[in-house]
């Protein structure tokens, strides 16, 4: 740390933590949950006990601070030592040596073996050496014989074992594919070179918390692969360190620590930085968290990605302390130093690889909406919509329709969310039209409903809003986590802290800050959707103008239809009336007298109104099924109020009896035409009976009401109404050809003639209102006639 | 002084049968005389400014134009669109006479200026009715331009 650099906190903010105004101890300040994030890791004021620190003035080499533990281990009481020259420590020939490292090698934050030597009761200590801020700072630590392997490997012991090792590792490390096969060799390298218990790499996902992608642990352990933990657990300090150094022993997580003695630098007044220190002391809460998990000794080296920590490899050890010597320690921070290369390659392959088959299943999806000429056709076959992007489901919202694949909202759920997206102002940003949001239910309250199965949303708009959309949806974090077996039930043991420090709890909070959250949209899966939307919108282009040309045609179709009417009411009919016209004249005539002549004219007279009639009939029809329809909302009493005094004067000349059971409620349709559906039904209803008095009941049944038996499918959920009459009733071999064009079931002048099309007409004016229509009747006591109006809302208000 | 009964009824048709049907209905009702008939639109045209030239409330101007829509050539309702964006024709009256009910064609014809329409009854006794009433409000009851102010 610089001079220029905060040493010990003096703002009025940190005047709150318990080292406020003085340096800061481990021993001195136990550290609360508080405040881990602002510990002062790199400058802990103590050491790892196990071994000591000599903190030397460059170039004088007198020792201006040293661990209180230096009679313990180098045999030498720390006090005595201070303001001496390192010989006293080192001998004459072991300060020469220092200084030619010091004058030769790049040490500056980067430790170096010096050599080893005995210390304090013949133990052998190794010499480790690197500088910083103009300081020396010189550790001394048993020495560990170098253990190439866990037990049972075949490699060579030794120096020699270790290098064998760090290559045949190397070598296995690349000729991994892939970035999950490389974590995996990875960890059993680690595992191999070390003899640690269990090896994991950890990654840092984009939010910060971290999950187990790959572990190598010994048998009997359960795995921990697949787990998530809350950022906090690695707090912000301690990333910031290991952006700095590449490999963080703790070889004893209960060892104790070894203060400095001064605890400040008697020249500068700074506490001493270990950032680089192997016997760097330990945070409390770390410590702390490891012995809750039953971790004896650890070691973690960071994986980083250009400046960035991309994840870790943590080692646990799980049987008491675990030292690597200085040269293992060294092979482990090489292995993580080409671990850091090899993953950014290996994650930029990746990245590249999926953004190619994101751009191959674009293409494949757009090739065939091309070619069914429906954009509905990407949420359909193997590959789909939803393959585009990492996620559980997809919907498109195209020509008035929704086309869904895998898991998405329930549709009304989806429009609601289509009509408050297409307010959102992220769709009028030229550059990207695009929202995203991986916490929809903050954005859209409503959405809190189907969080669990789409807490994240990318949705793009197709063309002008309101109009298509496309959308994807991840689901909430805790949906996608596996949740291995949940290995940390029984915590091994709680410290003074408290159940926080548990793996347990750092899940739960880890839940906890993740409800509701699905995992982020990264820039380069918004700029597929991007793209994928420009493509579609292409399509969409296309679409429109087939459209328009499909209009033009219909267009030109109707245009014939009219031309049609126009020959038909004009060019039929002219003669028709001329036909008429002599006919008339001839019966007329004072000169034919012949009455079976007459009789004859008589039928030609009728023949010609009948075809009148039907040509009328023909022309109604067809208009039927080309005017559109003026829907709006009117009151079903009204519309039978008008229809039934239209077909009055045959009710009074008849003495009919209507009964209407209870009043109807409100109907969106369109008006002219609801009434001429109830015109013709009750008009059939008073003309085909011989009843007296004839009685026609017109009446409802609710959608909530028992459906009648006969009702078709498309019926269900729709007010029904009916018009019952107590006529002659239809044959049930008939019951179909009534709604027949020109289909008339009786003699041409029985029950007062008619044209045959009324029923037809009928058909067609509630099919227009996409209903449906049936009939139940009994030869000789009478017909009911069904049908519904959708959009209608029921019955009375 | 013009006796309103005096002028003519221009009757743009070209069935035979219903130019028969309105000579009857005219003989009916004592205006035979005043019935001329052309068969089609450019006649109509040309009868009409050679009667009339610029002056629009002539008195050689019809009392009436009775048109049948359906027209050999340019239909009705073209020749109807003529006489009203005509400035020296569009006084005149002009009656629509067409075997369409369609609202369509009533409608347009109701754009283009038509004064009055109607629908061609089948039966001949209510044809010849129809008509009958059409002279009857035309010659007899309704004042067509510049003869009100002779009368006066």
């Amino acid at each position: 740390m610089g001079p220029n650099n905060p040493v010990f906190p003096v703002t009025s903010a940190a005047s709150a933590l318990p080292w406020a105004g003085q340096p800061y101890s481990i021993k001195r300040h136990g550290v609360s949950i508080t405040n881990c994030d602002t510990e002062p890791v790199q400058t802990p004021g103590c050491v790892q006990a196990r071994g000591a620190l000599l903190v030397l003035r460059h170039p004088a080499l007198t020792i201006a601070q040293a661990s209180e533990n230096c009679a313990a281990v180098l045999g030498h009481d720390a006090a005595e030592l201070l303001q001496q020259p390192v010989s006293r420590v080192l001998g004459a020939a072991g300060a020469e040596r220092l200084a030619e490292v010091l004058a030769s090698d790049a040490v500056e934050c980067n430790p170096v073996y010096l050599f080893s030597q005995t210390g304090a009761g013949g133990a052998l200590l190794d010499a480790v050496v690197h500088t910083l801020n103009g300081s020396v700072m010189l550790e001394f630590e048993p020495s560990v014989p170098t253990a190439a392997a866990a037990s049972g490997s075949r490699l060579p012991q030794g120096e020699a074992g270790l290098y064998a090792v760090l290559k045949f590792a190397m070598a296995r490390l690349q000729t991994a594919v892939g970035l999950q096969a490389f974590c995996d060799v990875l960890t059993q390298q680690v595992r191999e070179m070390t003899g640690l218990d269990r090896v994991m790499v950890y990654k840092f996902h984009p939010d910060l918390h971290g999950e187990v992608i790959a572990e190598a642990s010994r048998e009997d352990l359960p795995s921990w692969l697949g787990l998530h933990y809350p950022a906090d657990d690695i707090p912000l300090p301690a990333r910031e360190i290991f952006k700095r150094v590449w490999v963080r022993p703790v070889p004893d997580v209960s060892g104790a620590l070894a203060e400095m003695v001064p605890l400040v630098h008697p020249d500068t007044g700074v506490p001493v930085e270990m950032t680089h220190c192997g016997l760097r002391g330990p945070s409390v809460m770390y410590t702390e968290y490891l012995r809750n998990m039953g971790v004896t000794a650890c070691l973690t080296m960071p994986i980083r990605s250009d400046a960035e920590l991309w994840g870790l490899i943590a080692c646990h050890h799980y049987a008491g302390e675990k030292a690597l010597s200085f040269q293992q320690r060294t092979a482990c921070e090489l292995i993580a130093q080409v671990a850091s290369v090899q993953f950014r390659d290996a994650e930029k392959r990746e990245q590249l690889q999926s953004e190619v088959e994101r751009e191959r299943v674009s293409q494949t999806l757009l090739a065939r909406a091309a070619g069914s000429g429906s954009l509905a056709s990407v949420v359909r076959g193997e590959i789909s919509l939803k393959d585009v992007l990492p996620c559980s489901g997809a919907a498109l919202w195209d020509d008035g329709r929704w086309h869904c694949v895998g898991q998405t909202p329930p549709l009304p759920q989806l429009a609601a969310l289509a009509a408050w997206l297409s307010t959102r102002p992220e769709f009028d940003n030229p550059l990207q039209r695009l929202f995203a949001s991986d916490c929809l239910s903050a954005d859209f309250p409503a959405a809190v409903a189907y969080a669990e199965l789409a807490s994240g949303l990318l949705a793009v708009p197709l063309g002008p809003r309101p109009g298509g959309l496309m959308m994807w949806f991840r689901p909430q974090v805790l949906q996608e986590i596996r949740w291995g077996g949940n290995p940390h039930d029984k915590p091994k043991v709680v410290g003074p802290h408290g159940p926080r420090l548990t793996p347990r709890v750092s899940f739960e909070i880890f839940a906890e800050s993740v409800r509701g959250r699905s995992s982020p949209w990264l820039s380069h899966e918004k700029e597929a959707a991007t793209r994928l939307r420009l493509l579609a919108m292409e399509l969409v282009v296309v679409r429109a103008q087939r459209l328009a040309t499909l209009n033009d045609a219909l267009t030109r179709s109707n245009d014939d239809l009219d031309a049609f009417a126009h020959v038909a009411s004009h060019d039929l009919k002219e003669p028709l009336r001329g036909i008429h016209k002599y006919a008339h004249q001839l019966r007329e005539d004072a000169r034919i007298v012949d009455e079976d002549l007459r009789r004859k004219l008589d039928n030609l007279l009728s023949l010609t109104v009948r075809m009148d009639g039907l040509i009328d009939a023909l022309l109604l029809f067809s208009r039927v099924g080309r005017e559109s329809l003026e829907l709006e909302e009117c009151d079903f009493n009204a519309i039978l109020d008008e229809a039934l005094e239209m077909v009055g004067s045959r009710r009074e000349e008849t003495h009919s009896e209507i009964v209407v059971p209870r009043p109807f409620g409100r109907v969106r349709c369109d008006w002219v035409r609801c009434r001429e559906i109830l015109v013709n039904l009750l008009s059939n209803a008073l003309k085909y009976n011989d009843k007296s008095p004839k009685r026609i009941e017109i009446g409802w049944i609710g959608a909530n009401e028992t459906p009648r038996e006969s009702a078709p499918k498309e019926a269900a959920g729709q007010t029904v109404y009916y018009v019952r009459d107590n006529g002659i009733g239809i044959e049930a071999r008939n019951q179909e050809q009534v709604f027949r064009m020109f289909k008339r079931l009786h003699k041409r002048d029985a029950f007062g003639g008619g044209s045959g099309a009324g029923l037809t007409i009928v058909r067609k004016l509630v099919e227009r209102h996409r209903g449906a229509i049936w009939l139940e009747s009994e030869l000789g006591s009478g017909s009911t006639f069904y049908f519904t109006i959708p959009g209608a809302s029921g019955g009375a208000a | 002084m013009t006796h309103v009964a005096d002028r003519s009824i221009l009757v743009v048709e070209d069935s035979d049968e219903d130019w028969e049907t309105a000579c009857d209905a005219g003989a009916a009702a004592g205006v035979r005389s005043c019935l001329h008939r052309v068969l089609d639109a450019t006649e109509c045209l040309a009868w009409l400014h050679q009667r009339l030239g610029a002056n629009a409330v002539s008195s050689e101007a019809p009392v009436l134009v009775l048109v049948d829509l359906n027209l050999p050539g340019v239909d009705g309702r073209t020749l109807l669109a003529s006489i009203k964006a005509d400035v020296s024709l569009r006084a005149v009256p002009v009656v629509v006479m067409s075997t369409s009910s369609s609202q369509r064609d009533i409608a347009s014809c109701y754009d283009a200026g038509a004064n009055a329409y109607h629908v061609k009854p089948l039966r001949y006794p209510d044809h010849l009715r129809e008509l009958a009433s059409i002279f009857d409000y035309w010659l007899g009851l309704n004042r067509p331009p510049g003869v009100g102010a002779i009368c006066q």
